[in-house]
């Protein structure tokens, strides 16, 4: 019995842990601008694929691996705020939201489609994994999720150093509490999006090395965690990081225990019933601020 | 805008535009020879009519639902079942499967339709993709055909075999034909009650809500039961056309409900123009083509629809019949002079304008 609930609880963690890194992305995103970017599972992907392609086909070590995966990533953000997002904020600000969740879909389409003509459709190897579990007494725990768990919790501390003690992060911060606020104070705004973008890029590349290297890498990868980071976002209240990430954990561990007691089949439409609960009880998630509309 | 004169000068421009219309879609049979071509435009005029109902909830009520082609597949999946399980006549399981669609659209609407904006299209998402799952995974035996075991959803094989229209039977080798009306029919009178609701004072009940909610529901729109009676109506025409499209193909299968297919229908109305009566119509026959011209380059399709679709989101934001009303008003502001060429509008003051093009 322990055994089944130590792999239950073991699987529930890592999952929880890549979709927090997942949804942090996702988050940051659109609590800063109002923008939620459809093109991140594509983003994700390629993260992933940079990294097979640094560490297998050039060979170089792991750590450039990640090192490509996550300015590769940053690039992808740059260029989506300078091909997409900058050109949509000069238009009406109210179809914004809209506009870009459609244009990002696009993107996001393209790139996945980029990937696939470029790695063929065949499932890869991800080399960034570790065999062999660690054991103490009755407890087994597989390397590869410590690994993962232990990039997260490194990647969340950094991103709450850089939002909480930068000069960056506090433009970051005040951008996404009152964004005219902001820039009548001097925030270079656009800048700011800038900088969100590609820092949701490089996590989103992060995040992809590491869900493919629990599975396979395939063109869709980025996909079936981008989906349920969405869900974990609208329940933690879209833009609610710390909230964000207790909704992923909470989440995870609650999926893998219904794929446990009734088949995978029912880990996601369970997730779905539980968000929608919610959000007939708090309309703006769990821990979402009420909006306010004034005329 | 709001003056009789210049509205009934819009209503005139769009009955010229149906009659134009109507005479090319009696032409048309009668100009093409080739089958694979009338097919298409068959297939052309479902997407049509899809995007014409996700555009009355988008455009017009400023609903985000990506559970369109969801609401599309539980038609054409309640219409097969029906026939598929009670023997019932293609005929007769029309309209109940679009009354399905509508309930189920009424359980999603209450579902979602408290909260706004994005939140509202991810949990449609979500909610499409469960159905999808379901069906996919689906593996447990229902009843036995013969030797084979099927599903009760069908599986990721889905349902054929169940009846058609009854056109083959009726018009031997020209059934093609046959369907080709019935569904251009079917797209006319979608198209007829959309114009109905969207000029209806209902119809400007789901503007309002769109173009500024605060304000609607301070002069009395109840945000809630409207937009839940527009998801209900666009649902009964999607579901009727999910039902006719399992009807025309003999066959429905998860596939409808892949992300692709929903992009495509997105990218209709996009490329077409948001909130733009002829939108849909514009930007199926925009993207149809683009499709066919890039089957010749095969595997770069999907490529290519995807940077249209963000292309076109950032280049012309009101698409194709936005940017010809932006023509048609800078040649006539040519001609008349700059007098008044550019009246503050509010949104809700400019919404009938646009929808009139």
């Amino acid at each position: 019995m322990t055994d089944v609930l130590m792999a239950i609880l073991v699987a529930g963690f890592t999952s929880g842990a890549l979709y927090a890194l997942a949804t942090v992305g996702l988050s940051l995103v659109w609590g800063s601008m109002g923008m939620l970017n459809m093109a991140h599972a594509a983003m994700l992907t390629l993260g992933g694929y940079v990294a097979f392609t640094v560490i297998t086909s050039l060979g170089l070590p792991i750590a450039i691996g990640f090192a490509g995966a996550i300015l590769v990533g940053a690039a992808a953000g740059a260029i989506l705020y300078f091909a997409i997002v900058r050109n949509l904020l000069k238009n009406d600000k109210s179809t914004f939201e809209a506009n870009v969740m459609i244009a990002t879909v696009g993107i996001g389409i393209a790139l996945e489609n980029a990937i696939l003509l470029t790695y063929g459709g065949q499932p890869l190897k991800q080399p960034v994994s570790i065999t062999g579990a660690f054991r103490l007494g009755p407890l087994t725990l597989p390397w590869q999720n410590l690994l993962i768990i232990a990039v997260v919790v490194v990647m969340m501390v950094v991103v709450s150093l850089a939002l909480g003690r930068t000069r960056m992060g506090r433009a970051i911060r005040a951008t996404a509490q009152n964004r005219d606020a902001a820039q009548l104070m001097g925030v270079a705004v656009n800048r700011v999006y800038l900088q969100v973008l590609m820092l949701s890029g490089a996590l989103a590349g992060i995040c992809g090395v590491m869900v493919s290297s629990m599975t396979q890498l395939s063109p869709p990868l980025g996909n079936d965690p981008m989906l349920k980071a969405f869900i974990m976002c609208v329940v933690a209240g879209l833009g609610n990081l710390p909230g964000a990430v207790a909704a992923a954990l909470g989440l995870a561990l609650l999926e893998s225990f219904v794929q446990y007691a009734l088949g995978a089949r029912w880990g996601f439409p369970s997730l779905l019933f539980v968000v929608i609960a919610v959000l007939i009880w708090r309309p703006s998630g769990l821990f979402g601020r009420a909006e306010i509309r004034r005329m | 805008m709001t003056d009789t004169r210049s509205m009934s000068r819009s209503a005139k421009t769009d009955l010229a535009i149906s009659l134009v219309l109507i005479a090319a879609a009696v032409a048309l049979p009668f100009m093409i020879d080739s089958r694979y071509i009338l097919g298409q435009i068959v297939l052309a005029l479902f997407y049509a009519t899809i995007a014409s109902q996700w555009n009355l909830l988008f455009g017009f009520s400023g609903i985000f639902s990506l559970a369109q082609m969801a609401i599309f597949a539980f038609g054409g999946y309640a219409t097969a079942m029906l026939c598929f399980y009670f023997g019932w006549n293609v005929w007769a399981a029309l309209v109940p499967g679009a009354l399905g669609a509508v309930l189920f659209s009424l359980v999603v609407g209450l579902a979602c339709l408290r909260l706004t904006g994005v939140y509202v299209a991810l949990l449609t998402l979500a909610i499409a993709q469960t159905m999808y799952l379901l069906i996919v995974t689906d593996t447990e035996c229902f009843v036995m055909v013969g030797s084979v075991c099927r599903q009760f959803t069908g599986g990721a094989v889905g349902f054929a075999r169940f009846g058609d229209l009854g056109t083959r039977a009726l018009l031997r080798a020209q059934w093609l034909v046959g369907n080709y009306a019935i569904i251009a029919v079917l797209f006319g009178i979608t198209m007829v009650f959309t114009y109905a609701i969207v000029k209806s004072p209902i119809g400007l009940a789901f503007r309002a809500l769109k173009d500024n909610p605060g304000y609607a529901v301070a002069r009395g729109v109840n945000r809630f039961q409207a937009q839940l009676l527009v998801f209900g109506i666009s649902a009964f025409f999607t579901g009727l056309a999910g039902g006719f499209y399992a009807a025309h193909f003999q066959a429905i299968g998860p596939g409808v409900l892949s992300m692709s297919q929903l992009m495509f229908i997105i990218a209709i109305v996009v490329v077409g123009g948001v909130g733009t009566f002829w939108g849909p119509l514009v930007g199926t026959v925009v993207l149809v083509l683009a499709d066919e011209l890039m089957r010749e380059s095969g595997e770069f399709r999907t490529l290519g629809l995807g940077l249209i679709i963000a292309l076109s989101v950032v280049l012309m934001p009101k698409g194709l019949v936005g940017r010809f009303g932006d023509l048609v008003r800078w040649l006539t502001r040519k001609r008349s002079g700059p007098t008044n060429s550019k009246p503050v509008m509010s949104n809700i003051v400019q919404s009938p304008a646009a929808a009139g093009k």
